[in-house]
C-alpha cells in the first residue's frame, strides 16, 4: 500500500516539474555496483573499471558468455606469424566514436601507445613483451604489433586495452599527460554508451547514455535501456535494502551469501549466480620458516575445513577448488583431487615437520583484509582450527594496499595473508602463471615466493608457446607439481552473486565484466 | 563521605553507580559467569547465526560463537580501554590546560595553539599512522585515541582555569603569596573537577564507540577478541536479520556509557556544595 | 573587540602550518604505497620502479615534503593519485554535502538540546529532570551506525515514510549547482519538490549525527545553568519577583551559555571529520567517507587535503566560538 503511494508520488513529482526528456521514458536503470577511481581506460584495470571498459569502449576483442569466449570486436581477424612474434589485425570498417569520426588504424597505434607510455594498470600484460614505437599501421585499416618475445597470453590480454578517440583527446592534453586528466572525467569511446560529463562526480555517480551509431547496432534489442544512473552505494546493508526496496535496480557482484535468500524471497528482487574464475586463495611465505618446510605447509593444508567453510559459512554458494587454476578454465590436470579437512593427517604432517627440526611455537600472522568480511571468517575459523593442532595462528587486520605495498620483498611479506584472484585475461596465466613462475617475485600474485626451477620451466615454455594443445599440458603437468608441493591453500571458486531488480532483463554474465554489459539488457517497466 | 551519602539519594547517579558496579563485578568473574568461556577463541560453525534460545541465551555470532559469553568475556576489555584512555587523556590535557589557563602571552596561546593542532587531526589519520610505528592492535590504539582526546581535557580545563581566575578567592590566595602551583592543584582544579569529570565521563563512551570505528579500519581489537565494538562492526553485514549479533553487544555498550554518565552527573551534584543548597 | 578579532585569526595560522606538516609526516607513514595504487594490481617491479620516478616518490621523504609544502602554500592541493584530478575539485563537491549535514545536525542538535538542558536543570532532581539525564546519556551511549541501520530499517523499510540513503532521488535528478548546498540549490532553481525531497533526506543522517551533540549541549546547559542559579544576582531577581521563566532566559542563561558555546565548537569540528559511520549507511558523499577511501587507498595528497580543509573549517569555527563568546560575556575580550 505505501509502496503505491510513493511510486505514485513519484510519478506525480515527475510529471508535475518542469521536465527536459524523460517525462514519457520508463525510470532509468540505476546500477548499485561501485564506480572506479577514474574513467581513464588506460590509467586503470581493476573490477570496477570493467564496467567502463565494457560499456563505454571497445576492444579488439571481447570476451562474452559463460564460459568466455574470446570474440574479434573491433578487429575482423588476426594472424600471428610462425615465430610468435608478429601479429597482425585487420580492423573492422565504418566504427564510429562518440563524436562521430570513424575508427581508423591510426587510433588503434594511437591507443597503445598512450597505454604503453602511461605504463599504469593495464599496460603490465604488454610492457614486458611490447614497446611502443613497435606497434604500427600497415594500412588505413590494420595494425601491426612485433614482440620482443613470443607471449602466447597476447591475445588473450587484447580486451584489457580500450581504443580512445585521439581527437577527443588531443585538445585536452596539458603537461604531456596524454589527457589523463581530462580523461579522467570524460570518455573518448566507441562503445555502446557515452559518458554524460556533467553529471560525474568520482566514486559518487556517473550516467551513462545509449549510443545510436554504436558500430554492432541494436537489432538484437528491441527494447534497449537509454540511460544508466550508476550510484555506488557504500554501506552492505543499505545497499541489500535499496535494492530490496527498487532504489536501485543491482548491487555490486559480491552480494553476501546470508542475503541471498532475503533477495529471492522478495517479489521485486532475484539473485543472479554465475560460476566465475575467481579463486580464493590462502598465501603462505614459502621463504620463511616453518613454511619452507613442505609437511609444515601440507599440516596446516589439511587444517583448514573447506567443508565448512564452503558450505555452511558460505552456504554452499562457492564450488571447491582444488589448485590456482579456476575448475572451469582449461589447464588443470583432469584427475586433480583437491586436499581435504582432516585433523589427524595434519598433525601426523606436523609431527614429521616436527621431527625434521620444525619450531611451531612462534604465532603464525595471517593478514585479513578488513573490509572483506570473508576474509576474517575463514582466517577466524583457522585459527579454532589450528589450535587443535598445536599453532596458535594470530589474526592482523590490513587492508590491500597495506599489504600488497608489503609483498615486493620477502622480509616484509607476511607470513600468511587471504585474497582472491580474480580474471585479468582468460588464460591459466593469469592464475597459475604469474603466481607460481619465481620471475613473478615481487609481485603480490607470487607472494608465496615460491620457487621451483621445473616448474618455471614448464610455465615459461607455455608462455611462449602457441599451440594450444602443447600449452594445455604444460600447464597441466606445471599446476600438478605446483599442488603436490602445497604452497599456497586454495579453499573455492567464486559464483557471482548479484542482486537484481526482476524488472531488468538480458543479464549476461561472464567472468570479465562480471555482467554489467548494460547493451544485452532491457527493462519490463 | 557525605558526597556519597548524597549520591545515594539521588536515583539516577545511584542507578548509574549500580551499573558499574555490576559491570566491574561481571569483569573480575566473567570467565566463571560466562557459560561458554571457551567462545573467546573457539568457532562452531554448525551452529551459527542462531536467534536467541534457552542454551545460547543473546543468539550465535557468524561463527556459531555465543554471544552472551561474549558480551560477558568483553566487559574485560571494554572497561579496560575506556578507563586507561581517559586516564592517560587526562595526564596529558590537564596539566596544559591548567598552564595556559593561569598564565597570559605566548605560553598561554602557544600552548592553546598546540591543542588545536591536535584537535584538527582527524583521529584515523593518527591511529592508522600510529598503527603503523608500532604494532597494530588495541593498544595502539589506545595510544592513538589518548593523543586525539587530549585536547578535550585542556580546552575544558582552559576555560575552566580562566573562569576562575578572576574569582575573589584565587586572588585572595595569591595575595597571601601562595605558589601558583599550590593555587592551581589544591584550589583551582578541585573547583574546575565538575567540568573535568563530565568531560572524563563522555569520553569513556566515546572512546568505546570510537575503538570500533578503529577496529573497523584494522587499528583496533583484534579478531577473535570477544570486544563489544568489534562484534558491532561485525555484525553489520548480518543486520537486519541477525538482529541479535548488533544488538546486544550494542546494549552492552549502551548500559555501560550509560552507567558511567550518570554516575560522573552524581558525582558531580554530590561534590558541588553549593548546589546542595538548591533542592527547588 | 577588532583588535581581539585580529589576534584570534592570527594567532590561528601556525596551528595550521603545524597541521600541515603533522600530517603530511604521518600519512606518509600510513602503510600503503601510492606507486602501487598508480601503477595498478598486475603492476610488475620494472612498472613500480618507473612510476616511482616519474611522480616523485622516490626522492627522499623530506624532500617530497618540502614540495608539497610549496605547491599547497601556493594554493595549489595537488591532484589525486589515483585519479589525476586536482584534489580541490573532488573536495569542492564532497564538502557542501558535509556541511549541511552537520549544519542540520547542529541545529537540531541546539534547538532541542538547550531547551531540554534548560528544563532539566529548572526542574533539578525532579522527574523531568531525571527523565532527561537518562534520555540524553542514552544518546552519547549509542553506537551510531547502529542506530543509523535501526532507523533506516523502522522509518524507511518498515514505514516507508523517510527516504533510504543519498541526498536526493536519482529518478529527479539534481538542481543546478550553485553553491552545493542542495537546500540552497533547490530553492534558486524554482524546484519546489526537490527542495522537500532534499529535505526529507536530510532527517534521517541529521537526527542519527545530532544526537550525541545533542546530549552533549543538553547536559553542558543544564550543568550551566545549574551554577548560574546560585548566583547572588539570581536571587536577588527572584526576590524581586521575576518569574522563574523570564530569570532563566534574561539571566541565567546567558551567561551560562558560555561553556555551551565553546561546547559547540568543539562539536563542530567532531561532527566533520567523524561523521564517517552515518556517511557509510546513508550513503552521504561527504568528507568523512572521501578520507577513508583516500587512506584505503593510499592516495596521501588526498588525505592531505581533507586534513587541511578541515583544519582551516575547524580554525574558522574556534575563531568564531571565541568572537561570540567574547560578544556573550565582555570580559573574555578583555583578557
Amino acid at each position: 500500500m505505501k509502496r503505491h503511494l510513493l511510486r505514485a508520488c513519484l510519478a506525480f513529482g515527475l510529471l508535475a516539474a518542469p521536465q527536459v526528456t524523460q517525462a514519457q521514458a520508463p525510470r532509468p536503470l540505476v546500477w548499485g555496483d561501485t564506480l572506479p577511481a577514474t574513467l581513464d581506460p588506460h590509467a586503470i584495470f581493476d573490477v570496477p573499471s570493467q564496467f567502463v571498459l565494457l560499456n563505454v569502449y571497445d576492444g579488439l576483442y571481447r570476451y562474452q558468455g559463460n564460459p568466455p569466449r574470446l570474440e574479434p570486436w573491433l578487429a575482423e581477424s588476426h594472424t600471428v606469424s610462425a615465430d610468435g612474434l608478429t601479429w597482425d589485425f585487420t580492423l573492422r570498417a565504418g566504427v564510429r566514436f562518440h563524436d562521430g569520426s570513424v575508427m581508423t588504424a591510426e587510433d588503434v597505434v594511437y591507443s597503445f601507445r598512450r597505454l604503453l607510455t602511461m605504463n599504469r594498470g593495464p599496460a603490465s600484460a604488454f610492457t614486458p613483451v611490447l614497446a611502443p614505437e613497435r606497434v604500427t599501421a600497415t594500412g588505413p585499416l590494420s595494425v601491426r604489433f612485433v614482440l620482443s618475445s613470443a607471449y602466447a597470453p597476447f591475445l588473450s590480454a587484447m580486451p584489457l586495452v580500450a581504443i580512445v578517440n585521439p581527437r577527443a583527446i588531443a585538445p585536452n592534453v596539458a603537461n604531456n599527460d596524454w589527457g589523463a586528466a581530462w580523461l579522467a572525467v570524460n570518455s573518448a569511446g566507441s562503445g555502446a554508451y557515452s559518458v554524460v560529463a556533467g553529471n560525474y562526480q568520482t566514486r559518487v555517480s556517473l550516467d551513462i547514455q545509449r549510443f545510436a551509431d554504436f558500430f554492432r547496432g541494436w537489432a538484437g534489442n528491441p527494447r534497449p535501456v537509454e540511460t544508466v544512473r550508476v550510484r555506488p552505494v557504500m554501506e552492505t546493508s543499505t545497499r541489500v535494502l535499496a535494492l530490496l526496496r527498487g532504489e536501485i535496480d543491482a548491487t555490486d557482484s559480491y552480494l553476501p551469501t546470508d542475503q541471498v535468500e532475503r533477495v529471492e524471497r522478495n517479489a521485486r528482487t532475484r539473485v543472479a549466480r554465475d560460476e566465475s574464475m575467481r579463486v580464493f586463495t590462502i598465501r603462505m611465505n614459502n621463504m620463511r620458516a616453518p613454511f619452507n618446510n613442505r609437511d609444515a605447509r601440507l599440516c596446516l593444508t589439511h587444517a583448514f575445513n573447506y567443508e565448512g567453510f564452503n558450505n555452511v559459512i558460505l552456504r554452499g554458494f562457492v564450488v571447491r577448488n582444488a589448485g590456482p587454476n579456476p575448475n572451469n578454465l582449461w589447464g588443470n590436470p583432469p584427475d586433480l583431487a583437491p586436499y581435504a579437512f582432516d585433523l589427524a593427517k595434519a598433525r601426523e604432517h606436523c609431527d614429521r615437520a616436527r621431527a625434521a627440526g620444525v619450531d611451531f611455537s612462534r604465532p603464525l600472522e595471517i593478514h585479513v583484509q578488513n573490509e572483506l568480511e570473508q576474509t576474517v571468517q575463514a582466517a577466524q575459523m583457522f585459527q579454532a582450527d589450528l589450535r587443535r593442532v598445536g599453532i596458535t595462528l594470530r589474526i592482523v587486520p590490513n587492508t590491500w594496499p597495506g599489504i600488497t605495498g608489503s609483498t615486493s620483498r620477502s622480509e616484509t611479506t607476511p607470513d600468511m595473508w587471504i585474497h582472491w584472484v580474480s580474471t585479468y585475461f582468460v588464460d591459466p596465466e593469469n592464475w597459475v602463471g604469474q603466481m607460481y613462475d619465481s620471475q613473478f617475485h615481487g609481485t603480490w600474485k607470487a607472494s608465496s615466493w615460491y620457487s621451483n626451477p621445473e616448474v618455471d620451466r614448464l610455465l615459461r615454455a607455455a608462455r611462449t608457446n602457441l599451440s594450444q594443445e602443447e600449452r594445455q599440458r604444460l600447464y597441466a603437468e606445471a599446476t600438478r607439481l605446483v599442488v603436490a608441493d602445497a604452497p599456497d591453500i586454495w579453499v573455492y571458486n567464486t559464483v557471482n552473486l548479484r542482486g537484481l531488480t526482476r524488472r531488468v532483463q538480458g543479464y549476461s554474465f561472464s567472468p570479465v565484466g562480471s555482467g554489467g554489459e548494460i547493451r544485452l539488457m532491457s527493462l519490463t517497466e | 563521605m557525605t558526597a556519597l551519602r548524597h549520591l545515594m539519594r539521588d536515583p539516577v547517579a545511584a542507578f548509574g553507580l549500580l551499573l558499574v558496579l555490576f559491570a566491574l563485578f561481571v569483569a573480575a568473574f566473567a570467565p566463571w559467569l560466562a557459560p561458554f568461556p571457551d567462545d573467546a577463541f573457539e568457532s562452531n560453525i554448525m551452529q551459527r547465526l542462531r536467534p536467541p534460545s534457552r542454551e545460547f541465551l543473546f543468539g550465535t555470532d557468524n561463527l556459531g560463537r555465543d554471544i552472551f559469553s561474549r558480551v560477558i568475556l568483553g566487559t574485560r576489555s571494554a572497561l579496560l580501554v575506556a578507563v586507561s584512555v581517559v586516564l592517560a587523556a587526562m595526564m596529558i590535557g590537564v596539566p596544559i590546560g591548567l598552564l595556559a589557563g593561569w598564565r597570559d602571552g605566548w605560553v598561554s596561546e602557544g600552548l592553546m595553539r598546540f591543542t588545536d593542532v591536535f584537535l584538527a587531526v582527524p583521529q584515523l589519520i593518527l591511529a592508522l599512522a600510529l598503527g603503523q610505528l608500532l604494532a597494530p592492535g588495541i593498544f595502539t590504539a589506545m595510544v592513538a585515541l589518548a593523543l586525539t582526546y587530549w585536547p578535550f581535557f585542556a580546552r575544558t580545563v582552559f576555560a575552566e582555569t580562566r573562569r576562575l581566575r578572576g574569582a575573589l578567592f584565587v586572588d585572595a590566595l595569591a595575595g597571601i603569596g601562595a605558589h601558583p602551583a599550590r593555587i592551581l592543584f589544591l584550589h583551582v582544579l578541585p573547583n574546575a573537577a565538575p567540568a573535568v569529570l563530565v568531560r572524563a565521563t563522555i569520553g569513556m563512551g566515546f572512546t568505546i564507540l570510537t575503538a570500533a570505528i578503529l577496529g573497523f579500519l584494522g587499528v583496533g581489537a583484534t579478531p577473535p577478541t570477544p570486544d563489544w565494538g568489534l562484534a558491532v562492526a561485525e555484525a553489520r553485514q548480518h543486520l537486519p536479520d541477525a538482529w541479535w549479533f548488533a544488538t546486544f553487544p550494542g546494549l552492552a555498550i549502551l548500559f555501560l556509557v550509560l552507567g558511567f554518565n550518570l554516575l560522573g552527573d552524581g558525582l558531580r551534584d554530590a561534590a558541588d556544595p553549593r548546589l546542595r543548597r538548591s533542592r527547588h | 573587540m577588532l583588535r581581539y578579532i585580529a589576534r584570534r585569526i592570527a594567532l590561528a595560522l601556525p596551528a595550521l602550518f603545524g597541521l600541515v606538516v603533522l600530517t603530511f609526516i604521518l600519512s606518509r607513514v600510513i602503510p600503503g604505497d601510492p606507486a602501487a595504487t598508480l601503477a595498478g594490481d598486475s603492476a610488475t617491479p620494472a612498472q613500480l620502479a618507473d612510476i616511482r620516478a616519474r611522480y616523485g616518490l622516490d626522492r627522499p621523504i623530506m624532500e617530497q615534503a618540502w614540495v608539497h609544502m610549496r605547491q599547497v602554500l601556493s594554493g595549489d592541493l595537488g591532484n589525486s593519485i589515483f585519479s589525476g584530478r586536482p584534489v580541490a575539485e573532488d573536495i569542492a563537491r564532497r564538502l557542501p554535502a558535509t556541511l549541511e549535514l552537520t549544519f542540520v545536525a547542529l541545529l537540531i542538535a541546539t534547538c532541542l538540546g538547550i531547551p531540554l538542558g534548560l528544563v532539566a536543570a529548572l526542574n533539578h532532581n525532579g522527574p523531568i529532570d531525571h527523565l532527561v539525564r537518562v534520555l540524553s546519556v542514552g544518546g552519547l551511549a549509542v553506537a551510531s551506525f547502529w542506530l543509523a541501520i535501526m532507523l533506516q530499517l523502522q522509518f524507511s523499510m518498515e514505514w516507508d515514510v523517510l527516504p533510504l540513503r543519498g541526498r536526493m532521488d536519482v529518478p529527479l535528478g539534481m538542481p543546478a549547482r550553485v553553491t552545493g548546498f542542495l537546500l540552497i540549490d533547490t530553492l534558486l532553481a524554482g524546484r519546489g519538490d526537490m527542495f522537500v525531497d532534499a529535505l526529507r533526506h536530510l532527517v534521517l543522517p541529521g537526527v542519527t549525527l545530532a544526537l550525541p551533540g545533542l546530549a552533549t549541549i543538553a547536559r553542558f546547559t543544564r550543568s550551566g545553568v545549574l551554577e548560574a542559579l546560585q548566583k547572588d544576582y539570581v536571587l536577588y531577581a527572584r526576590a524581586a519577583g521575576y518569574g522563574r521563566f523570564r530569570l532563566a532566559t534574561i539571566f541565567v542563561l546567558r551567561n551560562a551559555i558560555t561553556v555551551t558555546v565553546t561546547q559547540i565548537g568543539l562539536l563542530f569540528g567532531a561532527l566533520i571529520s567523524g561523521a564517517v559511520a552515518i556517511e557509510a549507511v546513508f550513503d552521504w558523499p561527504g568528507l568523512g567517507t572521501y578520507a577513508v577511501q583516500a587512506i584505503l587507498s593510499a592516495d596521501y595528497k588526498a588525505l592531505l587535503a581533507v586534513t587541511l580543509v578541515v583544519g582551516v573549517i575547524y580554525a574558522v569555527v574556534n575563531v568564531l566560538v571565541d568572537i561570540a563568546q567574547a560578544m556573550i560575556d565582555p570580559r573574555v575580550a578583555l583578557q
